[in-house]
């Protein structure tokens, strides 16, 4: 830093090097995003032992792949064992949306209602965005940790069938890829929400997960819904990406988007979307709720600014 | 200056003005009750995103298991039981985020230390932060039940409805004491206590029976219907409000039923003073009511 | 009213407080004694870390001492926490507390619940405290809009809500501006004024303030009371002559011709020039450094100048700031002591030092 600073001939102090005020890119947002990794991942983790923490992860997952396998057996009892699988992968995957969804909301709340640090991060010059992701990226981490041990503890214990050499594993890599853009983008757009509101909306990020749950085809078909619900879980691009992994994981499986009496069906006249179908659909509707987080983050962010509610806290 | 404002209402001394008779020390807790739900009830009125998040959404998620039982071509009796343990979540909610881990928010603001060093006791405080966020949480229910009764064509067959509203009351009596036992252990976990209110959730609904029969859990069943006010509310409730249901046998009446939630009542309200005052000592002896991020 | 109090406001013998952390346990409080009379206005002045805050935690209930014991108005901090619950309330400067939604009004007079005024009686408290804090323009304003000034008065005024007996105020005007920081002071001094026997504990590193509020000062430093006193006798601790700066139209024989008079231990000219009495120039004044054995010196002076044919023109006594005074007891300023108070002291060194029990001034 002092190579910068040149000192005035004949006198002490230094002129302002304007060379200080240009960033480096893509190298400065990398060490954002690097730093706020690592902050995330130390206040996610540190707070019990890590055996707690191992529990805390794997609790809430399977715990609620477990109630709709309970509700499953009451129903329908041996006879449902081939549905099983479909809401036990729906729902293992869901924990990692909410994970997804939660971890950046829940970064602003933190930030400005507890640790006071929002305005601060938002004055250094760090995009907030990257800092905001890097923080969820912790979050992401532990539910895509809660999500692979359901998900085993599902084969395992809850006799799910599974066949690893079945795997498709290059449709997998590209589903996870747009699909966790699609799920980080939803998760800026409640951030920006958040930035919005007041402390009370801790809960607004499950509750927003619940509301996609239900047109996302995670534990039932599209097709049980009416015609005017499946259309807007079509454009939802969680569908795609829960059709996709079930796709890849477990071929020949009951796909969640088409089938008897579903939309999709009747519109295609497919029995269901094959990857291709699937990839393309994911990436187009990911890229405009990227894009629509992309308007309303800016939007929220302008709005904070103007209002003052960067650095509000809003306890009641 | 107002010279009368700083003059106030003086006591001739400092042992007369600390003498309190016990229904001065009634009134200060009921008013502080009354004090502390207002910021809640203010705070709704002027934000009202959470009619949005709060109400409509979680209808949403009550949904999506109506649907799992129509897949499934189950029996109508069981989205009534869906229905039912949708709304009774509001209330559990109300329990576990807005009482549990509300001491633990309130050390984070620094308003905890402003608590303790006022006389009243804070079991008021406590109570006033669960009224203040009933009107949300009965709002909530009340949308769930009419909403989703009228949608999805649930039918309610109720022979017994004094009992009906006598368990439902003692069921929220029954959690509000168990939300006051975990604010004081909340107190003390420190950090632990944010976590842990989300570990309390899906594990809860669980073994609580939220979308299904608790019977159909067998022994664990019974011992979350001994146990966990929401298990066993919900179930006398759903035994009362779908006479004649189908699905397995309920382990108990909902007389008996009414009789646990008296008896957990009254064992939380206790554990509850009692943990309070203690962990109120250790948490002076720890200097951990004034310290943040613990 | 007062002659009905017969406890002393505040009696803490011996009180100690360790906090268990890592890598060593901290001891806040190495052993303090400290009795506050009622009607007082007593400050404990100190650097950051030296004990203030625990010391305050202890006296309002929210902390207990590791050992000693502690009364308020014969109340024990230990067993009698409601009671003295109920006669006293605290206000800490930089709180940030409440809830941001509310208005100013409805914060207030949520507290007001808290400590037992029936709901209308309180909203009357609330609004004549509002008008008297000077809060009247933000009434109905969001308590997350207010300034930091503004917030400390609506804290002030929370603080008097329950007409407290005791008040015990921690660093009251941190990080409050020159005119925000006044009218706190204001506040304080006219409420005390308001009812005789009310009493104020007030902590802070802000000398000037201790020196313009407190009747009584305890200085401490790293959990210890090192003297007790009121502001002119500690600073007689460190100065025991009276110093004077005396100006004067002219002075025959220059400073000299004072240093033989009675009472006088030197007399300097304040410059080099006027060391001769005079400098040549009619227009410019003489000024001369004085320094008496003790004040009834200045009288013969005076006296003296008179038969000189000099003409007072101004006179300034000269006193030491309790920093010295600090510094004097302590060997180091209060920026020093600040960087060294982070440090965890050992168990060993947190032994009562009897060389340096406080000592009372006066």
């Amino acid at each position: 830093m002092t190579a910068s600073l040149t000192p005035l001939d004949g006198e002490a102090g230094f002129r302002f090097d304007p060379e200080r005020t240009v960033g480096r890119g893509p190298a400065d947002r990398l060490r954002s995003f690097r730093t706020a990794v690592v902050l995330g991942w130390k206040m996610e983790a540190n707070w019990t032992d890590p055996v707690l923490f191992f529990i805390y992860s794997v609790a809430k997952p399977v715990s609620a792949a477990l109630i709709l396998v309970v509700m499953l057996d009451v129903i329908a009892g041996a006879s449902g064992h081939d549905y099983r699988g479909y809401v036990v992968v729906g729902s293992a995957l869901w924990s990692f949306v909410m994970s997804g969804i939660a971890g950046l909301a829940w970064s602003v709340l933190d930030d400005r209602e507890r640790y006071r640090m929002l305005k601060y991060v938002y004055v250094s010059p760090s995009d907030l965005v990257t800092v905001l992701l890097g923080r969820g990226t912790a979050r992401i981490a532990v539910g895509a940790m809660g999500a692979a041990i359901t998900l085993v503890v599902g084969v395992v214990v809850m006799g799910v069938s599974f066949d690893l050499l079945a795997v498709d594993w290059p449709v997998l890599l590209a589903v996870m890829v747009l699909g966790l853009a699609a799920i980080v983008a939803v998760g800026l757009i409640l951030a920006a929400i958040c930035l919005q509101t007041r402390q009370e909306s801790w809960s607004y990020p499950e509750a927003v997960a619940g509301a996609l749950f239900l047109v996302s085809g995670a534990v039932f078909p599209l097709s049980v819904l009416p015609s005017a619900v499946q259309a807007i879980g079509l454009a939802n691009p969680m569908t795609w990406w829960l059709a996709g992994v079930r796709l890849a994981l477990f071929p020949g499986g009951t796909s969640s988007i088409g089938g008897p009496g579903s939309l999709f069906t009747n519109l295609t006249g497919a029995a269901a979307p094959d990857s291709p179908t699937i990839l393309v659909a994911l990436l187009v509707t990911g890229a405009v709720v990227t894009l629509g987080a992309a308007v309303v983050f800016r939007w929220s962010e302008r709005r904070a600014k103007d209002r003052g509610l960067i650095d509000q806290t809003t306890g009641s | 200056m107002t010279t009368r404002a700083f003059i106030g209402r003086p006591t001739a001394s400092p042992r007369e003005a600390a003498d309190w008779s016990r229904r001065r020390i009634l009134a200060n807790n009921l008013r502080s009750v009354v004090g502390r739900a207002y910021p809640r009830v203010r705070g709704m009125a002027r934000e009202p995103s959470w009619l949005f998040f709060e109400i409509l959404l979680p209808f949403l998620t009550t949904s999506s298991f109506v649907f799992v039982y129509r897949a499934l071509q189950a029996p109508q009796e069981y989205v009534g039981f869906v229905v039912l343990g949708g709304a009774m979540t509001a209330f559990w909610l109300n329990v576990v985020w807005m009482m549990a881990a509300q001491l633990y928010w309130e050390k984070d603001q620094g308003n905890l230390e402003l608590y303790f060093a006022a006389p009243m006791d804070v079991m008021s405080v406590l109570f006033g932060m669960a009224i203040g966020g009933l009107v949300m949480s009965a709002t909530r229910a009340a949308v769930v039940l009419v909403v989703a009764s009228l949608v999805y064509g649930v039918q309610f067959s109720v022979d017994q409805w004094g009992l009906l509203v006598t368990v439902f009351v003692l069921a929220l009596a029954a959690m509000y004491g168990l939300g006051m036992v975990l604010a004081s252990l909340f107190l003390m976990w420190g950090r632990e206590a944010w976590h842990l209110t989300h570990v309390l959730a899906e594990p809860v609904y669980f073994v609580s029976g939220l979308n299904f029969p608790v019977a159909a859990l067998g022994r664990l069943g019974a011992l979350a219907l001994a146990t966990i006010p929401l298990a066993t509310g919900l179930d006398a409730m759903r035994q009362l409000a779908f006479a004649g249901h189908l699905g397995p046998a309920p382990f108990l009446p909902p007389l008996a039923e009414a009789g646990i939630l008296v008896a957990m009542t009254g064992i939380f309200l206790v554990l509850a003073r009692f943990m309070l005052r203690a962990l109120e000592r250790r948490a002076r002896q720890e200097g951990r009511l004034t310290v943040r991020w613990r | 009213m007062s002659g009905s109090i017969t406890a002393p406001a505040i009696d803490a013998r011996g009180i100690r407080r360790v906090y268990s952390a890592k890598p060593a346990p901290i001891t806040a409080l190495a052993g303090v004694d400290l009795e506050v009379q009622p009607g007082e206005l007593f400050g404990l002045l100190g650097p950051n870390g030296a004990g203030k805050t625990t010391l305050i935690k202890i006296l309002t209930t929210l902390l207990l001492p590791s050992a000693g014991t502690a009364r308020v108005f014969g109340f024990d901090i230990e067993h009698e926490t409601k009671q003295i619950r109920r006669i006293m309330n605290m206000v800490a400067g930089g709180e940030q507390s409440g809830y941001g939604i509310l208005t100013v009004r409805e914060q207030l007079w949520m507290f007001s619940q808290f400590y037992g005024l029936a709901t209308r009686e309180g909203w009357t408290r609330v609004d004549e405290l509002i008008d008297a804090v000077g809060l009247d323009e933000q009434r109905l304003q969001r308590v997350s809009s207010l300034s930091t000034g503004q917030r400390q008065k609506m804290n002030f005024a929370r603080g008097l809500l329950n007409d407290p007996w005791i008040l015990f105020l921690d660093e009251p005007t941190l990080g409050l501006d020159v005119s925000a920081a006044r009218s706190v002071r204001e506040l304080v001094v006219g409420w005390k004024a308001a009812v005789p026997g009310r009493t104020v504990l007030l902590t802070t590193h802000y000398m000037a303030e201790a020196d313009e509020l407190c009747e009584r000062i305890a200085i401490v430093d790293r959990g210890r009371v090192l003297a007790i006193g009121t502001p002119a006798e500690l600073k007689q601790r460190v100065q025991r002559e009276s110093i004077f700066r005396i100006e004067l139209d002219r002075l025959v024989g220059g400073p000299t011709a004072l240093a033989r008079l009675p009472g006088v231990v030197s007399a300097t000219a304040a410059t080099a020039a006027q060391a001769g009495g005079t400098t040549g120039d009619p227009r410019q004044t003489v000024e001369v450094n004085l320094v008496l054995v003790e004040d009834a010196a200045l009288g013969g002076v005076v006296g003296a100048l008179g038969g000189l044919g000099a003409r007072i023109l101004a006179l300034r006594k000269s006193e030491p700031t309790l920093e010295e005074v600090f510094v004097e007891l302590v060997g180091r300023g209060f920026d020093d002591s600040e960087e060294t108070a982070a440090h965890a002291l050992h168990p060993s060194e947190a032994e009562p030092d009897h060389d340096r029990e406080h000592q009372e001034v006066g």
